[in-house]
């Protein structure tokens, strides 16, 4: 069994992985790094060496690309280190049974991600009142809750590891209705950010712009260059714009030059 | 969330920024998401990244707060090139360029570096580091991880300093070709900025409808027919109407995000809304 000193440094290395998924170095979380520290914590850095490079291998596809959230890496790798160890169950299998946590993992994601949405106004006042010390503590809160929500999740993990009716009841809830209305709506939160933009970027004459902006995007990715669509936008948008800009000037300096002939 | 001002107060350029505070501020962007959230993204982390920076330019408490009000607009770039963005917005608020100027680079420069970073990180760099150290982890070699970490580590830190005093100085430089025709550079910067905002409402565009009607044998996906009328036209119908909702209803953000809230969440119990979920009441045939 795990003893309560390993259980903390578990919940203190998920807390620090959970951060690091986006921030710091942004590879600290990778299972190959979480594998054998976990392991080490629990005595048998070989198997979490082996746990951690299959767990690897399997997400090198699932990247958290244009964010949308995958059964999550972080948990997902430590969990399955604990199975390997602890339960000695051999790889794949742990790698099976620590799909439900990774569930929980990635729940813990959309319900930061959408909370600190709402905190956006308060940020928005600390700006107002051009207060630095309240925006910094706000990211600081931001990256506690969510390295707080994963260690918890981590902690009913290990402490339901003899007992499968905790994991059977967080695998049912995959599917669940009001977890995919909730991603549902952080998808759509992004309209919100654009919409400020347009209302203040977007003047009257600039409609068309935006839905060539959109067509052109939309053109790209259906000729399957979703990556690089972005890119290939603002080659087109630069000569736009470049073209906009040297007409503008040409008529302002031939307007300079008609005012001062008209004066004589 | 929106400036009223259009110029900072005090337009006498400030001192340029030391290399003490834009070493910190490389440093600060390592947190660039420590605030990621559904509405604005990377908003928040963007701004704690630059804040050292503006608090030396911004010496009046005027200034600072419209500077740090429109740095908390809608931001999202790759989180390894940030710099770039941070080095070329830094170097106009430091000239004392105007906002419209300032938000019209910045958004025009976040949009690509999105798709670059994920291109050079995620589809290249992960995968040959990762796949060379997997292996050697599997076999049961301690030296795997470290490895990892190594060579991911050396490319994002060179990579990060680098792009930071390149894009810090090319800023600088061209400050003077944009003062002088400052009017002129805003609308056309501007224009770049609504066409990537474009670009952006179907590129990042996430939502679908995974209803499904059925006559005699035949099921038909409603997500099919609208691919087939205008590829992402919920995303593109949602954003006009939150848009319409906020310019001429003067709807707030927050009420937006209540009101996506509600349509989320009453929309999949009725599986309206695309993904892996099942219907609280499920009224159309399943495939």
């Amino acid at each position: 069994m795990i003893g309560p000193i390993q259980i903390v440094l578990i919940l203190i290395v998920t807390f620090i992985a959970a951060i690091d998924q986006f921030n710091f170095l942004e590879s600290l979380y990778q299972p190959i790094v979480m594998g054998p520290v976990v392991g080490a914590i629990l005595g048998d850095v070989k198997t979490g060496l082996a746990v951690g490079g299959a767990y690897q291998l399997m997400s090198i596809g699932s990247m958290p690309v244009g964010g949308a959230q995958p059964p999550n890496v972080v948990v997902g790798g430590i969990m399955a280190t604990v199975f390997a160890v602890v339960s000695g169950l051999d790889v794949n299998a742990a790698l099976g049974a620590a799909i439900p946590f990774a569930l929980l993992g990635q729940y813990g994601v959309t319900l930061t991600f959408t909370f600190m949405s709402g905190l956006m106004a308060k940020a928005d006042a600390e700006a107002a009142a051009a207060n630095p010390k309240g925006i910094e503590k706000l990211n600081y809160f931001a990256m506690i809750l969510l390295g707080s929500l994963f260690a918890v999740a981590t902690l009913i993990g290990v402490l339901s590891i003899s007992n499968p009716a905790v994991s059977e009841f967080i695998g049912s809830l995959q599917g669940n209705w009001i977890m995919g209305g909730l991603s549902a709506a952080g998808g759509m939160m992004r309209y919100v950010g654009f919409a400020v933009l347009m209302r203040i970027m977007l003047a009257d004459d600039m409609w068309g712009i935006y839905f060539a902006g959109f067509a052109l995007a939309a053109i790209l990715g259906s000729a399957g260059l979703g990556g690089p669509a972005l890119v290939l936008v603002a080659f087109v948008g630069i000569a736009i714009a470049i073209y906009d800009y040297n007409m503008n000037v040409k008529i302002k300096n031939m307007g300079g030059t008609g005012g001062a002939s008209d004066g004589i | 969330m929106e400036s009223n001002v259009n110029t900072y107060k005090d337009l006498t350029p400030a001192r340029p920024l030391d290399r003490a505070t834009l070493n910190k501020m490389v440093l600060r962007s390592l947190f660039l998401q420590g605030s990621f959230n559904y509405e604005r993204m990377q908003a928040a982390g963007w701004l704690y990244g630059i804040l050292p920076g503006l608090e030396k330019i911004h010496t009046n408490k005027e200034d600072l707060s419209a500077s740090m009000e429109h740095n908390l607009e809608f931001f999202n770039t790759h989180p390894f090139l940030v710099t770039f963005v941070m080095g070329i917005v830094l170097s106009l608020e430091q000239q004392k360029a105007d906002i419209p100027t300032i938000r019209a680079v910045r958004v025009a420069a976040m949009g690509p570096l999105g798709g670059i970073g994920d291109a050079i990180f995620w589809f290249t760099l992960v995968p040959i580091a990762a796949g060379i150290t997997a292996n050697m982890a599997i076999s049961g070699n301690i030296a795997a991880p470290i490895l990892f970490l190594i060579i991911f580590n050396v490319v994002q830190f060179i990579v990060r300093y680098w792009l930071m005093y390149w894009s810090y100085d090319l800023g600088t430089t061209a400050i003077e070709l944009l003062t002088k025709n400052a009017k002129e550079f805003t609308h056309s910067a501007s224009m770049l900025g609504v066409f990537v905002v474009g670009a952006l409402t179907n590129n990042y565009g996430a939502t679908t409808t995974k209803i499904v009607f059925q006559s005699g044998e035949v099921f038909t996906e409603v997500q099919g027919i609208i691919d087939g009328v205008l590829p992402q036209l919920i995303p593109l119908v949602l954003t006009l109407i939150l848009y319409f909702l906020i310019k001429k209803k003067g709807w707030s953000t927050i009420k937006c995000i209540m009101l996506l809230l509600v349509i989320g969440i009453v929309g999949a119990a009725f599986g309206i809304w695309g993904g892996d979920y099942t219907p609280l009441i499920q009224w159309y045939p399943t495939i």
